[in-house]
């Protein structure tokens, strides 16, 4: 991480880039020059999720980002990061039996190059993962601009993906799926102390969404998307810390909503520590097509009542409604004027009656997870 | 006193910074800070070229502006220029914090009110205003940048060689 | 006189917009890293792959598509 002494005097961001496994890295709205150090951080993560008293997948994910300001005028970010996947995780909804075992290796790699101009920037990347059944690679544009007083930072995106599907188990075979999506954001400086920021995304999607390793997974060969963030940055003089609080909200195509709390509290010690606790709030509802762990009376598991081969279906758990809570804590050493070490650990916990203000999917078990994440930092 | 010093020292009165940034040719606000060694006084400089720079610990770009900001001191000095930088750190001991690693060879005046960088209506930080040796305004530069160096250095030169 | 007294108002007026007139050398503050919104930190990325790959959800701070399979 970098020390507050390297940023130029804070603005109104840009936001930062994410979906999924393209991470571009993070736009920084200091419009008049990129950072003055470079940056360079080796991070691992491992994630372990287990559910119905059986560990399901773990993932192990070494990754390294770089980011060099160039000619004064540039930023050039880049990062590499390899998945191994491996375990079972259920064929439909929390079924034990039948789970396929699986062992996966996935590449992804991401390069941006920001431009900084007197009053705003501008973004471009590209972005790339590959994994043995699974292909994919994305554009984004993105461009911020400053009002005079530097007090509101206004940003556009634009973002483009196509993937390629080949499952290992040719249920289908050279699939694909494109989608492209457009973002506006606002960022405005409140007082000396506080900074908010709002995010509209929208993204349509066509092509192949079913998981093909699901039983009986049908899914719309379309998906649109919309995303509202609202995010609050609030520092405390009294104790030096910084509250982060944000809040998002999701729709889709797909007849799912989706409320995210999220809080932590940056709090910084003396020797060069800071902790920052965090708590998440998720709250989802199905999937229209979502169907609970009911089955026909005449061909049982996994088929829902009635079935008849058309329609669209998932018993995925991922489109059931429920709620979920994680709870983490980072910790963090700036070893030196250089060099700097983050740690951070989080449990997660998601159940079908854990949904918030509605019924959750009945009948699921509750899954639970654990990560912890390291990264060490370099300046340069 | 011209009309449009009153509205200035009006505005600081009220809280309110300048819309407008100080124009070329305008006098220079007046400023009387305390410094690392004893008072910093823009009257006290009159007949010099002077160089302000509004900077705080928490600046980036400042950082690389204060090797340049010796080396003009260093080279223009005995010529008549004097550079003075007019911190602006809510809390001053965050600067001399900075001023430890980063030492200035030029003039340090304390403003952690900030009422000299709102008399000079200034846009950005860091910012740097130069003042002739009649004490008005010459140029007014928001950023420090790579490209900025040559720029500012030929106009120092240009405001230097105007006194003789 | 009325010209002083006019700018002198017009200067006081702009001084009252104080929420979101934040000034360049005020910045301080807003110049800390976890004040800014800019995290392309590895751990955010790291979360947000986890959660995509958990939840329906996605999104919302960026645009960048690609994805990994994880339909």
């Amino acid at each position: 991480m970098t020390s507050n002494e390297d940023k130029a005097p804070g603005r109104g961001l840009a936001a930062s880039i994410m979906t999924a496994a393209l991470m571009l890295p993070g736009v920084q709205a200091h419009a008049e020059t990129p950072p003055a150090n470079g940056t360079i951080t080796l991070g691992y993560l491992n994630y372990k999720d287990s559910q119905s008293g059986l560990d399901r997948i773990t993932v192990h994910s070494p990754s390294v980002s770089i980011t060099a300001p160039v000619a004064g005028v540039w930023n050039i970010g880049a990062s590499v990061v390899s998945d191994d996947v491996s375990g079972a995780s259920p064929r439909y909804h929390t079924a034990i039996s039948g789970a396929s075992h699986m062992q996966d290796h996935r590449t992804a790699g991401d390069v941006s190059a920001t431009r900084y101009f007197e009053r705003g920037t501008v973004t471009a990347g590209v972005a790339y993962s590959n994994e043995h059944d699974y292909l994919s690679r994305a554009l984004s544009l993105q461009g911020s601009l400053e009002s005079e007083s530097k007090n509101t930072t206004w940003t556009v995106g634009i973002g483009h993906a196509d993937d390629h599907i080949n499952p290992v188990n040719k249920i289908v075979s050279n699939e694909k799926k494109r989608s492209t999506s457009l973002l506006l954001g606002v960022t405005q400086v409140l007082t000396t102390s506080d900074i908010a920021q709002l995010t509209l995304t929208h993204s349509q999607g066509e092509g192949y969404f079913s998981d093909p390793y699901k039983a009986l997974d049908n899914r719309p060969r379309s998906r649109d998307e919309t995303t509202l963030l609202a995010r609050w940055n609030h520092h405390l003089a009294s104790t030096g810390g910084t509250s982060r609080l944000s809040y998002r909200y999701y729709r889709d195509s797909f007849g799912v909503r989706g409320h995210t709390l999220g809080a932590e509290y940056v709090q910084p010690l003396s020797q060069g520590w800071t902790v920052t606790p965090e708590a998440r709030l998720y709250s989802q509802s199905a999937a229209s097509f979502y169907y609970d762990p009911l089955y026909d009376a005449k061909l049982g598991a996994p088929f829902p009542p009635g079935y008849n081969g058309n329609g669209y279906m998932t018993a995925d758990q991922r489109l059931s409604g429920f709620g979920a809570v994680t709870l983490g804590l980072k910790v963090s050493k700036q070893l030196d004027k250089l060099w700097s070490v983050d740690v951070k650990a989080s449990v997660y916990q998601q159940r079908g009656s854990w949904r918030l203000f509605h019924e959750g999917s009945p009948g699921l078990d509750a899954l639970r997870a654990q990560t912890v994440q390291i990264a060490i930092n370099r300046q340069w | 006193m011209k009309p449009i010093s009153i509205a200035m020292l009006l505005a600081v009165a009220l809280g309110a910074a300048p819309a407008w940034a100080l124009e070329k040719g305008a006098a220079a606000p007046q400023f009387d800070l305390q410094g690392l060694e004893g008072a910093v006084k823009l009257a006290k400089l009159q007949g010099k070229v002077v160089y302000v720079d509004f900077w705080a610990s928490w600046c980036g770009p400042c950082r690389q502006s204060f090797p340049w900001m010796n080396e003009m001191q260093a080279k223009y000095g005995a010529k008549g220029l004097q550079i003075v930088g007019v911190n602006v750190d809510a809390n001053s001991a965050d600067a001399r914090q900075f001023l430890t690693t980063t030492p200035a060879r030029f003039a340090i005046g304390f403003d952690p009110q900030g009422a000299t960088p709102r008399s000079y209506g200034i846009k950005g930080m860091p910012s740097s205003v130069l003042i002739g040796p009649d004490g008005k305004v010459l140029l007014e530069h928001s950023g420090f940048r790579e490209a900025d160096r040559a720029e500012l250095e030929s106009k120092i030169q240009n405001a230097l060689g105007a006194v003789k | 006189m009325k010209a002083l007294l006019l700018i002198a108002l017009a200067a006081g007026l702009s001084g009252c917009a104080s929420l979101g007139n934040v000034q360049p050398w005020e910045k301080g503050t807003l110049a800390r890293t976890e004040m800014t919104f800019g995290d392309g930190h590895m751990f955010t990325r790291f979360d947000d792959h986890i959660y995509t790959s958990r939840e329906a959800s996605s999104g919302g701070a960026g645009v960048g598509g690609g994805g990994c399979g994880c339909n």
